[in-house]
């Protein structure tokens, strides 16, 4: 099947600086795309070059077979013809249209006829549970239903293409939890394909077919949320996703040297002479003393602990090493600091990155 | 966000600040300089004789505008030239403020400039300057050759007079548009244009709708300034057969026989008008919508020469309408000796004679220099510390409060004046202030409060109480609280309201000639009086030195603004 989306080695500078550089990725129609990274790293810019705000200095982008922006050739084609929507950060609602109005005005742009606008707006607003509201204006409603009044606007006009650019940021936890399963099902149920931008990780996670993160204009790896997850390429990725703690090592015969002088067996044959190695923070085990068997293939190291917080089902250790590396793990009953513990640890557990 | 203020713990704050003697202390003050003059004038408009003890003659003041020929055209005169000068000021200001904010003109800071300087020439200087142009043998005629008839006519008639207004107001629209216009975050027409809309229907159906409070406000603004505007109908409507309210009160009040009733009657009509323009246009701003923006990246588009050109020759010729011409009228009536030949011979005779040892216009110049000086540092403290009681306290007093406050903002200056006339002759004063120059300080103070509760208001809002509640739980007393943490912050506007409150009762008009005692000159009444009488040189050379000196004292602040 033939790519939705693609960009092709997409460029970007402003002035001196280089913000994009060789961006290259592909989507699947009715699929989303999350730009995650920090700030900084060039997402928004790349969602703005999406939408035709601002032009690309090189490379290629199609939807559909369409091209939509080939500098080389001179192919720009504005932001109002890529029949595309958008959700904005700080929702931009028009302040003098009624919700309805808002929501309608794509429609209205479109030609359509009143009779089937009424009804498309209707069926919207009762995706976003907004019916109610249709005659207010959007000072007078919560940070969260003008956020759902500015996807249902997205959503009326049925987008080729549907941009979201940090939605949920400017809410809090709690309702961004709610919207967040909820853009996802809004997106699946209207089969949109979507670029979705953000800097959290669980919205990532929790929105994404195919992740993209980004490291100072460029795309550090992209793969499904797993993949990203269980296979950092590099210590960026394994750093920037979950909770890790990061080893350097180098090869000493048969074992493996943890930093400067903890020795654990080798897992694999192939690694590299030295290189970084990844351990998940949910992979790490702390018990209080060596009275509890371990499994086989368990590595177990002797520390201190040195810090725990209780985290309602059980507790984070920060645990001290004998070269005072730290590293973080769970426990399952209360460890005070300065006890000693031992951390566990299963060697398939270990992932291994060269950058 | 209505969350965060109505949350009870700042309520609690609030009580805990001890704001509750303050605000009584507030609304006191308030209700006897403003209130109650306000409400004697009333009171006299409905029953001519209380001050005397008798309730006769109700409503026989209104009556008798009813049955007086001339008063209901009067009337209509007044309301039809305020609304065309709105217009005209709208027509000459909207493009400038679509120009400023929208495109990529050249020279911006001069174009800025240019729509400040008419601002701040009072328009009654600008009135005299335009009948030195217009008149029967002026600059005119004697520079130009003569001028048709018709043409002339025309200037001295209802849309001569319209223009000098216009002229002196329409920067009030320029400005406010080129603020609304900027306000409108990039992102709303973003959102627009995603969905396939054109420019134009952009403009139509998300800029024009958003820009309208803007427009409205500043058309309102300008229309209550015309309709109560002394200057131009006192100057130029008298000369334009063209009679308007507040010259009429005026005259009912210093021209034998003086007619206090009707007098009282008119200013409540006016008033009457004033506050109805002003609920109005809000109650139609609400419907037509609008609403809370915030300010984002802005975008100008390039323009084609056509579009600059046309650009420069808009503000090229109103600033040369509104300022170069009065301006030059002004300088060379104030240094002309004798014409010969369509050119005078120069000579600084009439400075000097300004300026003489003892003479009336320097006497007048330091009477206003002392009053402005004394008038904005008195309104600059009391209108910051009564703003700051304003908006930190709630509660029904305070609504009664933020109404009284407001007054002053609406309230036409010659009503003000009328209604402290009143006042302070009243029969049961046991001592009072009228036909002393402090009067004319009291007055000053109460009809120039404004720009100080404007400025210290709206930067209160901005400003967290939270910054005074940590200053009070570190155990600071209320008015250590205000001296150490309100005011540091309020310093800013301070100095501007300041500024402007020098500046515009260092020239002020109508309340200067209504409350002077006998023998007392400001800078406005001896410009006016000495036009008035055929000095125009010496009257245009105090015109000259008064705009050079609040230039003078403009200049200093942004200068040592800079250097600090």
């Amino acid at each position: 099947m033939m790519s939705h989306l693609s960009c092709r080695n997409i460029h970007k500078k402003f002035g001196q600086q280089t913000v994009l550089e060789g961006i290259d990725f592909s989507l699947d129609k009715g699929e989303c795309l999350v730009l995650l990274g920090p700030s900084g790293c060039g997402k928004t810019t790349l969602l703005n070059i999406l939408s035709g705000a601002i032009a690309a200095d090189g490379g290629e982008l199609h939807l559909d077979g369409e091209a939509l922006d080939i500098p080389a050739r001179g192919i720009h084609v504005p932001m109002r013809q890529r029949g595309f929507s958008m959700v904005f950060q700080d929702f931009s609602l028009w302040p003098h249209m009624s919700v309805e109005d808002n929501v309608s005005y794509g429609l209205r742009i479109r030609g359509i006829k009143r009779q089937e606008r009424i009804k498309r707006v209707q069926r919207v607003l009762e995706q976003v549970q907004m019916t109610e509201f249709k005659d207010r204006h959007p000072a007078t409603l919560s940070g969260g239903q003008q956020q759902r009044v500015s996807i249902a606007r997205a959503l009326a006009v049925q987008p080729r293409l549907i941009l979201l650019d940090e939605p949920l940021s400017a809410l809090d936890a709690r309702l961004r939890e709610d919207l967040k399963s909820e853009i996802a099902r809004l997106l699946k149920d209207n089969g949109l394909t979507a670029v979705y931008v953000t800097h959290d990780q669980s919205e990532a996670f929790a929105l994404g077919d195919q992740v993209a993160l980004m490291y100072q204009g460029r795309i550090e790896q992209m793969g499904s949320p797993q993949e990203i997850y269980r296979q950092p390429r590099s210590r960026f990725v394994a750093g920037f996703i979950g909770s890790s703690n990061l080893f350097e090592y180098r090869r000493n015969g048969t074992s493996l040297i943890l930093g400067d002088e903890i020795h654990v067996p080798m897992p694999l044959e192939t690694l590299p002479e030295t290189g970084h190695m990844v351990l998940r923070r949910e992979s790490v085990r702390v018990v209080p003393d060596s009275s509890q068997n371990a499994a086989n293939d368990e590595i177990c190291l002797p520390a201190v602990c040195h810090h725990s917080q209780f985290l309602g089902d059980r507790h984070e250790v920060l645990a001290r090493l004998v070269d005072d590396t730290l590293v973080r793990g769970f426990a399952d009953d209360l460890i005070n600091p300065g006890h000693p513990v031992e951390i566990r640890f299963s060697m398939h557990a270990m992932h291994f990155v060269e950058r | 966000m209505a969350a965060l203020i109505h949350s009870p713990l700042l309520g609690r704050a609030g009580v805990a600040l001890g704001i509750r003697l303050p605000l009584l202390l507030v609304a006191a003050v308030l209700i006897l300089a403003m209130g109650y003059p306000l409400l004697l004038l009333f009171l006299s408009s409905i029953y001519p004789d209380i001050l005397g003890g008798s309730l006769d003659g109700f409503l026989d003041a209104y009556r008798r505008i009813g049955q007086t020929h001339d008063m209901l055209p009067m009337l209509w005169n007044s309301l039809a030239w305020a609304g065309a000068t709105t217009v005209v000021s709208w027509l000459f200001g909207i493009p400038c403020g679509y120009y400023l904010a929208r495109t990529n003109l050249p020279g911006k800071l001069w174009a800025r400039l240019s729509l400040l300087v008419p601002i701040m020439t009072p328009p009654y200087i600008a009135a005299l300057s335009y009948i030195l142009v217009m008149q029967e043998g002026g600059f005119s005629d004697s520079l130009l050759g003569v001028m048709p008839e018709t043409l002339r006519a025309w200037f001295f008639s209802f849309w001569g007079v319209t223009l000098v207004m216009a002229l002196s107001s329409f920067g009030y629209v320029a400005l406010a548009v080129e603020a609304g216009l900027q306000s409108i975050p990039r992102r709303l027409e973003d959102a627009s244009g995603m969905f396939g809309a054109t420019w134009s229907q952009t403009a139509r159906l998300i800029v024009i709708p958003l820009l309208l409070p803007a427009i409205l406000n500043s058309g309102l603004l300008v229309f209550l300034e015309a309709l109560s505007n002394f200057g131009v109908p006192a100057v130029l409507g008298t000369r334009s057969n063209l009679p308007l309210l507040p010259a009429e009160i005026f005259f009912l009040v210093t021209s034998w026989p003086v007619d206090l009733a009707l007098a009282t009657a008119l200013s409540s009509l006016l008033c009457l008008f004033a506050l109805f323009t002003l609920y109005g246009s809000r109650i139609l701003a609400n419907i037509l919508g609008g609403g809370n923006l915030k300010p984002g990246a802005v975008h100008t588009h390039a323009l084609g020469a056509g579009g600059m050109l046309l650009g420069w020759l808009w503000f090229g010729g109103l600033f040369a309408l509104s300022t170069l011409l009065p301006y030059f009228a002004m300088l060379l009536t104030s240094l002309a000796d004798q014409w010969t030949d369509g050119l005078p011979s120069l000579t600084l005779d009439h400075y000097r004679s300004l300026f003489a040892a003892g003479s009336r216009g320097l006497d007048a110049l330091l009477t206003s220099l002392w009053l402005a000086v004394a008038a904005a540092s008195i309104c600059v403290v009391v209108g910051s510390y009564i703003a700051y009681v304003n908006v930190r306290s709630s509660g029904p007093l305070q609504k009664i409060l933020d109404g009284l406050a407001m007054l002053p903002r609406v309230i036409p200056k010659i009503v003000m004046a009328v209604a402290l006339i009143l006042a302070w002759n009243a029969p049961w004063l046991p001592f009072t202030l009228y036909n002393t120059v402090w009067m004319l300080l009291f007055a000053y103070v109460v009809i120039y409060i404004t720009d100080a509760l404007n400025y210290s208001n709206s930067r209160l809002l901005s400003m967290s109480p939270n910054l005074e509640n940590a200053a009070a739980i570190a155990g600071a007393n209320r008015i250590q609280i205000f001296l150490q943490i309100v005011l540091p912050q309020l310093r800013p506007v301070l100095i501007a309201a300041w500024l402007t409150t020098f500046i515009v009762t260092m020239r002020e008009l109508v309340a200067s000639m209504l409350l002077l005692p006998p023998g007392v000159d400001t800078t406005a009444t001896y410009i006016f009086n000495q036009f008035e009488q055929g000095d125009i040189s010496t009257a245009m050379a105090m015109a000259t030195v008064t705009i050079l000196l609040s230039t003078i004292v403009l200049a200093l602040f942004q200068i040592r603004r800079r250097s600090v």
